[in-house]
């Protein structure tokens, strides 16, 4: 730990060195053009970013009669969260946001709980063919069989028009358990090894020793497997085709994006309720489609902010192979 | 635990320590374990067994839906008639000799479950093998007594029907499969009692213990059990390919057609032209998508030349949203800004009231698709490509730039000669990767922003696949392209991977 805070101050102190001897070069007329095309370019291009989320926010918060009339272009207009108190009363919604939720939390927790025990279990060498057992798991991430023969292989299993169907899959990740696996490696043998001559077992190892020291990365696989959890959509679309109560969040928003541009044509379909026939009335296609999907990004950006600082971590031990 | 005390000697090597809880085999004992394999084989067919229409012993009747398996029946009960309910309407009197069935179908299910326990017991040593005998022996007794229930159920059945005039209707059958469980119990059996005189008397004082190497296997289990499931058990499926299947079928050897599929895509015009347009497709998109690889590259080259931190900060954190967000929600955010009452749209007609344009939805349009995709593609993702890259910049020696200035170099130069060359092997591995996927551009993308008006020019190789076999229920067809696109996709990986050993010395796999 105190390294680790010495290098801190190292670099700090390092900075403001940098920082008090490069601020007096001079720039050139070059330079000052450079930096504005730089920072004009990375100005739009980050607004280009967020704009569309904001667009979105401000149209589902103003009066529905002037976004019917494009009257909102940059500001809101007659602010009313009348849009989702209306979207609330939609049944169809409330069952693909808690069906969203529940896969995402039981999901995320067995990936997480199964990627910590397969890549502890895969650095102990006394394992039986353990060489073996690894590349089984690791080489899947290189093939695949194909979209029909896996869906045909789910349906065998029974799993089509399942709530476990979004679950179960998922619950072994390759990728994760070299990450995990990676880690574990990196934490010193003399730990465990002391634990082990204490007479514990390995599975108290795992869950006093290894769970606890491997948290970061597993908060990290955690956020990225629940992000992929809240947006996963084609096994909903392919699997659960046939049960819409199972449609996760991104389905049902995927089938009002393609129907509602006509009302009518989805009250037919038979994929709406009676809720939204009569809330159909009272509030435009255009309203019904930015509000579903600010309803699907809200979560996503309260998140965010957490995930930010495991990106980098992600990404690096992703770098290193296993 | 009474292994404990064997671990107490904090030098010992564990295999040397286990060298005197596990004593040298006896040949006896390594009969017992030639036997005990053939067991542990016939717990896994047993086990693999419960989850296959095919070898669904209490199927005895046609009516009974061809795709459940034995698990499905036992577990539910309601969806083992469900294909049954209008016979079941028409016969209540069949419905008890149903209820035993479904208690057969528990019953080798419960069978099964201790025949896992017995075999996992097997790998211990003498005292847990002796006890794991009398579960694979109480595991063969419930499956004999579970598959021998089906016969009297079924002739009691057959005799009932005929009595009461619907042997027709009822189409029994008998399940041949069910000698596989009978084989299968009667080895459970025959095999425990032999093993557990074939293994010597346990030592004195010894508990119940296991060698490390099969504790740990055996926590693996459940999960390599999984990986092939869901991993390894699809590659069957491949065996749709060479059949003429229509969905809801059952397969059987008449229907058979060989390379037939394989064939016929060449043959058939239509299919021949798809073909092309979708391989146009695939190629055009991806082709452009490594063109362009380099970008998050610059962008993270000139986002570094920026020296205000907060402003580095917030950039890098506004253009990694796109990519947590799913390509539904990006098709989301592009109607609300480009269709006909989109945010460009909008703007137009509000800066010009008095002169009402017509309104035009850009999503409907049809040209330039290739392009449209890669600038979504880029938008989505180059933030986040960014990061690996920002990444590796900071860690390069300040020294060598101040030593560049010093010797005169401007700015690009510093970029073309310092940080381009140090941002190279990473921006290598990650253009093998895309080259080795040049035919994967995932379907997502593609199927949201697919409609009537540019769907010529939009289907990839894998939206096609999901269009032909989910679309059109073409599996055989849809089959044999996604087939060849997976070897296709491997063989890529592997010349990859071989380009990568032979520039850089180092594989991407």
């Amino acid at each position: 730990m105190s390294d680790i805070k010495l290098n801190h101050k190292q670099k700090r102190e390092e900075k403001k060195y940098f920082k008090e001897h490069t601020t007096h070069i001079k720039l050139t007329p070059g330079d000052i053009v450079f930096n504005i095309v730089n920072y004009a370019f990375f100005i739009v291009f980050t607004i280009s970013c967020i704009f569309p989320f904001y667009y979105l926010f401000i149209n589902t918060i103003s009066d529905n009669e002037l976004v019917t009339k494009g009257a909102i272009t940059l500001l809101p207009k007659g602010l009313t969260i009348s849009n989702y108190i209306q979207m609330g009363k939609v049944n169809d919604l409330w069952t693909s946001v808690l069906v969203t939720f529940l896969r995402t939390f039981i999901g995320t927790a067995l990936m997480v709980f199964v990627s910590a025990l397969a890549g502890y279990l895969v650095t102990k060498k006394e394992m039986w063919h353990r060489q073996f057992w690894y590349r089984f798991l690791v080489i899947t991430m290189y093939f695949n069989a194909g979209l029909i023969p896996w869906y045909l292989n789910m349906s065998t299993l029974g799993l089509t028009d399942t709530f476990a169907a979004y679950i179960i899959p998922g619950i072994v990740s390759p990728y994760n358990i070299i990450l995990v696996k990676t880690y574990i490696e990196s934490i010193p043998a003399e730990i465990e090894e002391s634990a082990y001559m204490d007479g514990a077992s390995y599975w108290t190892i795992f869950r006093r020793i290894i769970w606890p020291l491997s948290k970061p990365i597993l908060a990290t696989i955690a956020i990225f497997g629940a992000v992929g959890h809240w947006n996963s959509f084609q096994d909903s679309l392919i699997l659960n085709a046939n049960s819409p109560e199972l449609f996760t969040l991104q389905h049902r928003l995927y089938i009002y994006l393609r129907k509602s541009s006509n009302i009518s044509a989805m009250v037919q379909s038979g994929i709406s309720s009676a809720d939204t026939t009569a809330i159909a009335g009272q509030m435009n296609t255009k309203i019904i489609q930015y509000t579903i999907s600010m309803v699907t990004i809200i979560p996503i950006l309260c998140v965010y902010p957490f995930m930010q600082r495991y990106f980098e971590k992600g990404l690096m031990l992703g770098a290193v192979k296993g | 635990m009474a292994g404990n005390t064997a671990y107490a000697e904090p030098e010992s090597k564990l295999i040397n320590k286990n060298k005197k809880v596990f004593k040298p085999k006896t040949v006896t004992e390594k009969t017992a374990d030639v036997l005990y394999w053939i067991m542990r084989c016939a717990i896994a067919v047993n086990v693999f067994a419960l989850f296959f229409p095919t070898f669904n012993a209490v199927r005895i009747s046609q009516n009974i839906n061809g795709n459940m398996s034995l698990f499905t029946c036992a577990v539910s009960y309601k969806s083992m008639l469900s294909t049954f309910k209008a016979v079941l309407k028409r016969q209540v009197w069949i419905e008890p000799a149903f209820k035993s069935l479904s208690f057969c179908a528990v019953l080798i299910i419960i069978a099964s479950v201790i025949a896992i326990a017995g075999g996992c017991m097997s790998l211990g040593n003498r005292k847990m093998k002796k006890l794991g005998c009398f579960f694979t022996l109480a595991a063969g007794i419930v499956e004999l007594w579970g598959v021998l229930g089906i016969n009297p159920i079924l002739n009691g059945l057959i005799n009932d029907s005929y009595a009461a005039g619907k042997f027709d209707d009822m189409k029994l059958m008998r399940p041949n499969v069910m000698y596989i469980y009978i084989a299968i119990g009667a080895i459970y059996i025959a095999f425990s009692i032999v093993n557990f005189f074939l293994v010597p008397k346990p030592e004195e004082g010894v508990g119940m213990e296991m060698e490390p190497k099969f504790r740990l296997f055996l926590m693996m289990l459940p999960i390599i059990a999984l990986a092939f499931v869901f991993s390894y058990l699809p590659l069957y499926g491949w065996r749709y390919a060479f059949f003429d299947y229509k969905s809801g079928e059952t397969l059987s050897m008449e229907k058979f057609v060989g390379f037939k599929w394989f064939t016929e895509i060449f043959k058939t015009a239509a299919t021949k032209k798809d073909i092309m347009t979708v391989m146009k497709n695939t190629l055009a998109m991806s082709g452009l998508g490594i063109l362009t690889s380099w970008v998050p590259m610059a962008f993270a080259i000139f986002l570094s030349e920026i020296k205000n931190t907060h402003f580095r900060r917030i950039v890098q954190t506004f253009t990694t949203i796109p990519n947590f967000i799913s390509w539904v929600l990006v098709y989301a955010l592009a109607l609300a800004i480009f269709s006909t009452d989109g945010f460009i749209n909008t703007m137009i007609n509000s800066m010009n009231p008095n002169d009402p344009t017509v309104s035009t939805n850009y999503l409907m349009e049809s040209g330039h698709m290739w392009l449209k995709m890669l600038a979504w593609g880029l938008w989505k993702g180059v933030g986040w490509s960014a990061i690996i890259y920002i990444a590796a910049i900071s860690g390069i020696d300040q020294g060598l730039f101040e030593a560049a200035t010093v010797d005169g170099a401007g700015r690009f130069a510093r970029m073309w000669y310092i940080t381009v060359p140090e941002l190279i092997p990473t921006y290598c591995v990650l253009l093998l990767m895309s080259i080795a996927n040049i035919l994967s551009n995932g379907m997502d993308q593609y199927l949201v922003f697919s409609n009537a008006v540019n769907r010529e020019q939009i289907q990839v190789l894998d939206l096609y696949v999901y269009n032909l076999g989910i679309g059109s229920g073409l599996i055989p067809l849809s089959t044999v392209v996604g087939m060849v696109k997976s070897i296709v996709s491997v063989i890529l990986l592997f010349a990859a991977n071989g380009v990568s050993k032979a520039i850089r010395g180092e594989s991407i796999v």
